[in-house]
């Protein structure tokens, strides 16, 4: 059994996948550094990231299978799934083997495998292209806490940018740690921690409320069904939509 | 009056329009602009009733002039009453859209005084929000029946979509529930709004600046179970709407008992499953290449509340199946049940690549608890009992029942309104309202 490991970037993992090939191996797992049980038995290789090495490996995704495969691949990254790392180089193996007509082939596991979890990790970047949820701070500063079960701010990024382009606005995943600030010119994606309490604007408490009252308001009480609401709305997401929260 | 008790009441009387979807409509913003919107639509939050709230539904004025029956802002009914300024419901509307809570507004309104005068306020509102705020995000415009032409050819220039709710399957129920509208009034604007949008269409064709009409096209809703009609006249109504006047969508709304009148039904509950079925059967129309007078004629008119559109359908043609997946065409594939748009089209996809096995169906999203008695794979029959009507049937209603008692919220689901489409691993992708 032999294991690489990457550094957790999606560079290391291309890197992984080109090294891979020109050592003429075959990993049996590729897995990021942090992610690893111990196992006694794996023969194990670090790989370390060479960004000109990943170039080629995109480049060759992208032009030798398609870019929807380098989608695919980008979004099960994303995923930060154990297994991510693996699956995506078990699914690259089978595409470069038979060329971008491989994605049809949803009988086989490989590629159905790779479909499911980047349309998962697709799904939650369009909920949360709605789920989000901005509140003016002080400053004029539209903030919006997150915590997605996949790394999707990145991906929600240019839906925000044609939508508020002359808004202040700062995208914060909390878990992660991660933000995207936008001062209504450029935009940039980075570590974020908050240490200070923010501050909100003068009228914000009072859309808030609006909301809420809204929200209350517009639903139909002989047809309620918490069962439905949520399904559609998982409680996960609850914690910072302003009009479930407290 | 304070806004938050304004809000309280408009959105209070909004809220049995069903649609709230903001697809159809894929804009970029414009220099300077505030918002987009994006072909699919977008959820922003799903109502403690588990509807979704794309849009900012609310009523410019319940103060009504009318005296409907089925409705809550008829003149007679003594309810707290409110009307917005136009100022107020951009201001609104523009902080709502700012904070990410909504995708656009959806406006509609009783009569104040009469159509065209409260036609002009609301397309004030909607004036202002284009040209003064900016505001490049969704748009839904009730048009005012028996507002003049002029009136809504203006406001179909401003916004994404438009629509005029029919109420009524039939002239009759109409006469009956809200004696002071015609079924003129309601089918005249639709036709107009629909002639609109063919001519913008053709204008776009050879002007480039020509502006859209009604880019996300126009719907309508009608209540179901406060009159008489039956289903199948719902469903030739609708199919008619589709054909002759394009419409994106008819809505169904199962009817709440708002108040008891003679004319009225007394019902304890509104009549949910049966709008299911109708909205079952509206995407076989729309997306399945059904005719109305397939699934429902005159020796059959009404639904059968426990079998879904399709397995009823199916079961009276039983002399076309079983079906082959592995040679079967799109058309046909679309037939089956258990079998929808999205598992149809990946079994055309996956099957050039070798024939699929029984197993293959399950991964490509096949509800096989319902296509397995109607399919052969590689010439098997795998539905393990005769394949006869009747015990198809029953074997159809045990599984219904199963998972029914495991899942009593799946009738009325949102997600239930796509029969077939989705298999467990699809749940997430009809969010995006891919359709």
């Amino acid at each position: 059994m032999l294991y690489y490991f990457y550094d957790g970037s999606f560079d290391g993992l291309l890197t992984a996948i080109y090294q891979a090939y020109y050592r003429g191996e075959t990993p049996s797992r590729i897995v990021a550094a942090g992610d690893f049980q111990e196992s006694l038995l794996a023969e194990k290789v670090y790989i370390r990231t060479e960004t000109e090495q990943s170039q080629r490996v995109y480049v060759s995704i992208q032009t030798k299978i398609s870019r929807q495969a380098l989608r695919n691949v980008f979004y099960v990254y994303l995923s930060e799934l154990p297994d991510a790392g693996t699956w995506i180089y078990e699914y690259l193996r089978l595409g470069w083997k038979i060329g971008k007509e491989f994605d049809r082939m949803l009988s086989d596991g490989r590629v159905l495998r790779v479909h499911k979890i980047s349309q998962r990790v697709n799904g939650e970047r369009h909920r949360m292209m709605g789920l989000i949820r901005f509140r003016c701070l002080e400053g004029n500063i539209y903030y919006a806490p997150i915590s997605p079960q996949y790394n999707i701010v990145g991906l929600v990024i240019p839906h925000f940018l044609d939508r508020f382009p002359g808004q202040n606005w700062i995208i914060h995943d909390v878990n992660r740690k991660i933000g995207v600030f936008y001062n209504g010119e450029t935009w940039s994606l980075g570590d974020m921690d908050l240490e200070n309490e923010i501050e909100l604007s003068n009228g914000e408490k009072l859309y808030q409320s609006l909301w809420k009252e809204y929200f209350k308001s517009i639903a139909i009480k002989d047809r309620v069904n918490p069962k439905l609401q949520k399904r559609n709305l998982p409680v996960r997401y609850w914690r910072f939509l302003i009009e479930k929260g407290q | 009056m304070e806004l938050l008790d304004k809000l309280k009441i408009l959105a209070d009387a909004a809220k049995y329009d069903v649609s709230c979807s903001s697809s159809g409509s894929n804009k970029k913003n414009k220099k300077d602009g505030l918002g987009n919107s994006c072909y699919s639509g977008i959820c922003h939050s799903w109502a403690d009733d588990g509807r979704c709230i794309s849009l900012l539904k609310i009523l410019f004025t319940n103060h009504c002039i009318y005296d409907c029956t089925y409705c809550i802002n008829r003149v007679s009914n003594a309810v707290p009453r409110a009307t917005f300024t136009p100022d107020e419901l951009v201001d609104i509307t523009i902080n709502f859209y700012k904070r990410n809570y909504i995708e656009g507004l959806f406006l509609s309104s009783a009569v104040l005084k009469n159509p065209n005068y409260t036609m002009e306020l609301m397309l004030e509102a909607v004036r202002k929000l284009r040209e003064q705020e900016n505001f490049n995000g969704y748009i839904h415009l009730k048009a005012i029946p028996g507002a003049d032409n002029y009136l809504i050819e203006r406001a179909g220039k401003y916004v994404d979509r438009m629509s005029v709710n029919i109420e009524f399957p039939s002239e009759r129920s109409l006469k009956l529930l809200a004696p002071q509208k015609e079924r003129e009034t309601i089918i005249r604007p639709m036709s107009f709004i629909s002639s609109k949008i063919i001519e913008g269409i053709e204008d776009k064709r050879k002007y480039k600046k020509a502006f859209d009409f009604v880019p996300a096209g126009q719907t309508t809703q009608l209540i179901v179970g406060a009159t008489p009609d039956n289903d199948a006249n719902i469903l030739r109504l609708s199919e008619a709407l589709y054909k002759r006047f394009s419409l994106k969508r008819v809505y169904y709304s199962a009817y709440v008992p708002v108040s008891s009148h003679p004319n009225l039904p007394s019902i304890s509950a509104p009549p949910l499953v049966r709008e299911h079925r109708l909205y079952q059967a509206d995407w076989l129309l729309r997306f399945y290449g059904f005719n109305a007078h397939e699934l429902l004629n005159e020796t059959h008119q009404n639904f059968d509340i426990d079998l879904d559109p399709k397995c009823d359908w199916a079961l009276r043609n039983i002399h076309l199946f079983p079906v082959e997946v592995n040679y079967a065409d799109y058309e046909l594939l679309l037939r089956i049940p258990g079998v929808g748009v999205k598992s149809a089209r990946r079994i055309i996809a996956s099957r050039r690549f070798g024939s699929l096995d029984y197993a293959d169906l399950n991964k490509l999203g096949v509800v096989l608890k319902r296509a397995r008695y109607f399919i052969t794979c590689k010439g098997r029959y795998y539905g393990g009992i005769n394949m006869d009507v009747h015990s198809i049937k029953e074997q159809l209603l045990i599984n219904a029942k199963n998972s029914r008692s495991l899942d009593s919220g799946e009738q009325v689901s949102l997600f239930s309104l796509y029969p077939d489409l989705l298999s467990t691993g699809d749940k997430l992708s009809s969010i995006t309202g891919e359709l």
